[in-house]
């Protein structure tokens, strides 16, 4: 017999109010949200009569190669941040897993400190280093290589900095939770049987590392091509991804339906490429 | 190249990685003290902007804006995050992954959405919307953290209990709640860190007068006067860290253990 909460006698009716105001919360704050932008987008702006004007025009201001270029650049931002973060977290998340002993719990403990700063924060230090008489500057013209600072601040070099910097760590921390439970007799078992370290590094731990890369993927691939903060302070502003122009239209345009037509388009070309990716990956697997 | 060298070759390049994450950090430590307004320049060790940023009236306000909306966020999303587990166990089994829907939605679509409800609604913005939002992310930390925990333990102790006779509520009370407990700091402490570091939900949700201090600091950059907000990064340096630490400090392992 099994006496749940749920099926006490006088508590059903009362179990389903008391565990109500979860789901009523994400309703309305999240998946309402969700319907209003797509409610919105299909609206004409300034007409606001009792039926409104539904409309597809605001999707078609977008086939335009204006905002193609957008799309593209965000989508190459997000690829290269994933690129570089995975090149540089695979070996950090290795070597904590499956070589640091004594050092692993500092190590990783300095790995997660980041998280609990903010993006503006740890953009805002790159500053220092990036500025025209910033650190690496100084260096350089020091050390006589250049003669005149060069613009490292400002520019879509530094945003990239920016982005890798404060993703890496989304990238490390899956991929060693993935890499800590592998079975090391596996490893044993290939080089016993012959093959080179290489082999079996490509043909054993990368596959079975799959599924840290793919959440990996899904912590650094998807926010950044929706960030606002990094290109904003690393760019000045100067340039256009599609985490700006959406914020462009909702707070300086305050043109809520075109806004919102714009994050659905987007929002679709993310889940097509998401797509495609995914579809990749369990190929690989 | 011997086996000797490539033997290096990897705790060189994570230890290349390190000073890479580590530097900026230290740089910008070093440099809130600098004496003068340029950033890079050193002309001599001063606490002047830790004395402007104690002094900053509007830096306070953000910082009780910040801690309000954080606390809030916290306490909300974790009694109702507690009552759903308890009370819609078997609903929630079949309908969990509901609540994964923030995390997987790019910050900026949740932030535009919850600008666009209000807008809709003539909801003004400002505390109750800044927390509304907030909720939502600590919701989605909060219930797959103990709703995996309670998982874990055997719920037949929640039968026990109320076979041997105890009311629904003081089984809530007696038995789940201290058992859940850890959970409850766990996640707790993880909904305060990002709600105190968002920035995108309130770049959206705030209004004027309800700035946050992520906010304030980016409003301060961009202004041109970035150096003056350098001993107020560092500050929220050392508290991020020191969460961190709280957080590192619990036994989390057996927390984050639901998949097997």
């Amino acid at each position: 017999m099994n006496r749940d909460i749920e099926n006490t006698e006088v508590s059903t009716n009362v179990s389903f109010f008391m565990a109500l105001p979860a789901f009523v919360w994400l309703l309305i704050f999240l998946y309402i949200p969700l319907l209003v932008i797509i409610g919105l987008s299909f609206i004409r702006k300034g007409v606001i009569s009792a039926w409104p004007d539904f409309t597809l025009s605001n999707y078609f201001t977008f086939f335009d190669s204006l905002y193609y270029s957008i799309l593209v650049r965000s989508l190459l931002l997000a690829f290269v941040t994933m690129a570089v973060c995975l090149l540089c977290a695979y070996p950090i998340a290795y070597f904590l897993a499956l070589y640091a002993r004594r050092w692993k719990n500092m190590l990783l403990f300095l790995l997660a400190l980041p998280f609990g700063v903010n993006f503006v924060i740890l953009a805002y230090a790159w500053f220092f280093i990036l500025e025209k008489n910033g650190l690496i500057n100084s260096i350089l013209t020091t050390l006589g290589i250049i003669s005149t600072p060069i613009q490292l601040l400002n520019t879509e070099f530094a945003i990239y900095v920016g982005m890798i910097y404060c993703y890496l760590p989304f990238m490390v921390l899956p991929i060693y939770a993935v890499l800590e439970k592998l079975d090391l007799r596996l490893i044993d078992a290939s080089l016993d049987l012959g093959a080179t370290r290489f082999a079996t590094f490509w043909r054993i731990i990368l596959p079975q590392s799959m599924p840290g890369i793919q959440t990996g993927f899904f912590m650094v691939f998807i926010p950044s091509f929706g960030e606002y903060v990094i290109p904003a302070l690393m760019g000045g502003g100067k340039y256009m991804y599609v985490g700006s122009l959406i914020s462009h239209y909702f707070s300086v345009l305050r043109n809520l339906p075109l806004g919102s037509a714009f994050t659905v388009f987007s929002s679709i070309v993310l889940l097509i490429v998401s797509l495609i990716f995914y579809w990749r990956f369990r190929r690989a697997t | 190249m011997s086996s000797r060298m490539s033997q290096y070759m990897l705790p060189f390049f994570v230890a290349l990685m390190y000073f890479f994450l580590y530097i900026p950090i230290v740089v910008l430590v070093f440099f809130s003290f600098n004496k003068s307004i340029s950033l890079f320049r050193w002309s001599g060790f001063s606490w002047r902007w830790y004395s402007e940023a104690w002094n900053d009236s509007t830096m306070w306000i953000a910082l009780r804006n910040s801690l309000v909306v954080s606390f809030s966020a916290v306490v909300l999303s974790l009694i109702m995050g507690l009552l759903l587990v308890h009370y819609g166990r078997s609903f929630l089994e079949k309908t969990f992954f509901i609540f994964y829907g923030a995390l997987i939605v790019p910050e900026i679509v949740l932030a535009v959405g919850l600008l666009s409800l209000f807008s809709f609604l003539s909801v003004p913005l400002g505390f109750t919307t800044l927390i509304a939002g907030h909720t939502i992310l600590g919701l989605s930390y909060t219930v797959p953290i103990i709703y995996a925990r309670f998982n874990e333990l055997e719920y037949q102790l929640t039968e026990a209990s109320l076979d041997l006779g105890a009311t629904v509520w003081q089984t809530f009370y007696k038995v789940t709640l201290p058992l859940l407990t850890p959970a409850m700091i766990a996640s707790g402490l993880l909904v305060f860190i990002v709600s105190l570091d968002d920035f995108i939900i309130a770049f959206f949700s705030a209004s004027p007068s309800t700035q946050t201090l992520p906010l304030y600091i980016f409003n301060v950059i961009r202004s041109g006067a970035s150096q003056s907000v350098s001993a107020l990064s560092v500050i929220l340096l050392l508290a991020g860290s020191f969460l961190i630490l709280l957080l590192s400090s619990l036994k989390l392992k057996k927390l984050f253990s639901f998949g097997q």
